[in-house]
């Protein structure tokens, strides 16, 4: 399988080839981070097509010293942010730019944003980074502009407060849960 | 829970099930696992968490490629075209003045001196480590035993692993640490079953948990057997590319069964200094075999052909199939 460097190579060499295939293997993990964030499937699809045009645009600035995946999160978080100003600004009826469509939303789903929610905000997005586009400490590091260490730390305190609420979720109100079962359900550990 | 009691903190438990422990706390805190019932609780419950996040998953629409990015495509890929087209012009023009041409080249000369005097001095630094020939024994020893049967079972999801054999490399080579009850059998390879041409062939970090059904613990296990007895013997390379060759002749060394493969989906181990901890993933071995045969290495196939016995001693072809989880359940990185 061609890397998504070469192929990012390939694309600033003038191949439409590349550029698709790097579309096809992105265009849903990037779906997935402005979908989490924003909880709006329109404005979600509109910044993923606007992270592709932003690399056609700059395509040419690409230095394979970063991954892709970095590269393209990096796009995706400053458009975020730009959405985030923009809603602020224009915003007129208090309405969070996160606030969940509930619609149709499984009650599993809603718990995991419940307990998002409560979490600070950089330490959210630090845990979103992590468990949803799967970066690394260094990557998150890099892209937030913030110490390894405190990734680490940071991470660890979401992971902590989660715990926490998912325990007291469970004794307060249990038929919210998902199906996944008790915190302790991951059978023998680690072998 | 505080740190007297345990080996580990909390904090480094969370990282090691990230995967971002360097390998010898990981190999540490797998071994401290294995021993520490609380400690395990905890890391269920990490994993308890992440498995609940997933329950959020979001589909995107199915729609392709905007107009608005075709358009913006076509711009840039017309706009590359046109800078082709014009540049051989350029070019000419150049090279039609020939003093031009030398004052350049002069300017190119002086640079490129000037630029090895100033780095020639570093450039040892900046050279990626290499590892000429092999280190001593001690450095391929894991010391802690329970750590190395903890590492080599964490090659399989547990419900294979439990009742595996273990094997662990002892001076004289490997030696039988637990008795199987299912016909597979785990160990910790190290760097001499990479290609005897690799630069990593002594690299004495890699530690590679694998855990070998039953065909191939018949079939493939012997060859790491008989490459770490060779190489703890001190045999040269070519004496170990002789005997294997031999081996195979003589019928000592059989060609894979039918049906040998091998997991390899520890999230502690290191298989060399270009991939570090790589990905989950399950390797599937044959006598030689036509790479197309598996789609192998072709756009978007998930198997790819594995260069460990390509132009080796061993008549074997072996594809790679990355997976998802890690041994333990967690989900892994992307390839």
């Amino acid at each position: 399988m061609t890397s998504d460097e070469a192929l990012m190579l390939e694309f600033q060499g003038g191949s439409r080839a590349a550029f698709e295939e790097l579309f096809a293997r992105y265009r849903k993990p990037l779906y997935g981070f402005f979908g989490r964030r924003l909880n709006n499937p329109e404005r979600a699809e509109d910044l993923t097509q606007e992270t592709f045009l932003a690399v056609i645009r700059a395509a040419s600035r690409y230095e394979p010293r970063a991954s892709v995946r970095t590269y393209l999160y990096g796009i995706a978080l400053k458009l975020l942010a730009a959405e985030r100003r923009k809603f602020l600004t224009s915003s007129t009826f208090g309405q969070s730019a996160s606030e969940p469509k509930t619609d149709g939303t499984p009650e599993c789903v809603l718990w995991v944003r419940q307990a998002m929610e409560k979490l600070d905000t950089q330490e959210r997005e630090i845990l979103m980074l992590r468990e949803y586009e799967q970066l690394s400490y260094s990557e998150i590091s890099g892209l937030l502009r913030i110490p390894v260490n405190t990734v680490r730390s940071r991470l660890f305190r979401s992971r902590l407060a989660l715990k926490s609420y998912l325990e007291s979720e469970a004794k307060t109100n249990p038929s919210l849960r998902p199906s996944a079962g008790p915190p302790h359900s991951g059978g023998r550990g680690v072998q | 829970m505080s740190t007297n009691r345990h080996l580990i903190e909390q904090e480094e438990l969370m990282a090691y099930l990230d995967g971002e422990l360097p390998m010898d706390r990981a190999t540490e805190t797998l071994s401290h696992l294995d021993l520490c019932p609380e400690c395990r609780a905890l890391a269920a419950d990490f994993r308890g968490i992440s498995q609940e996040l997933m329950a959020w998953a979001v589909e995107p629409p199915e729609v392709g490629i905007s107009s608005e990015i075709n358009a913006a495509l076509d711009e840039r890929l017309q706009k590359r075209e046109t800078a082709k087209v014009s540049s051989p012009r350029l070019e000419n023009r150049v090279m039609t003045n020939r003093w031009v041409w030398a004052g350049a080249l002069a300017i190119v000369c002086v640079a490129v001196g000037l630029k090895l005097t100033l780095t020639s001095r570093n450039r040892n630094a900046d050279r990626s480590p290499a590892y000429p020939s092999m280190a001593s024994i001690e450095q391929y020893l894991m010391p802690d035993r329970n750590a190395e049967i903890a590492m080599a079972r964490s090659a399989a999801p547990d419900s294979i692993s439990h009742d595996a054999a273990v094997m662990v490399l002892g001076r004289q080579g490997y030696e039988t640490a637990i008795e199987g009850k299912n016909g597979f059998v785990c160990v910790v390879e190290r760097s001499w079953t990479s290609p005897f041409n690799s630069a990593q062939f002594w690299n004495p970090k890699v530690r590679t948990p694998a855990c070998f059904n039953p065909a191939a613990a018949r079939s493939i296990l012997p060859l790491t057997i008989k490459r770490t007895e060779m190489v703890l013997a001190g045999w040269s390379k070519a004496q170990m590319i002789d005997s294997i060759k031999a081996g195979f002749d003589d019928k000592e060394l059989a060609a894979p069964e039918p049906g040998a493969m091998c997991y390899m989906m520890s999230r502690a181990g290191y298989l060399n200094d270009a991939v570090g901890h790589f990905v989950p993933h399950l390797m599937f071995y044959f006598p030689p075999t036509d790479k197309s045969s598996w789609g192998a290495d072709l756009p978007d196939s998930p198997v790819t052909l594995n260069p460990q016995f390509q132009g080796g001693p061993e008549p074997i072809t072996e594809f790679v199939v990355p997976v998802g989880k890690w041994s333990d359940g967690t989900v892994a990185p992307v390839m």
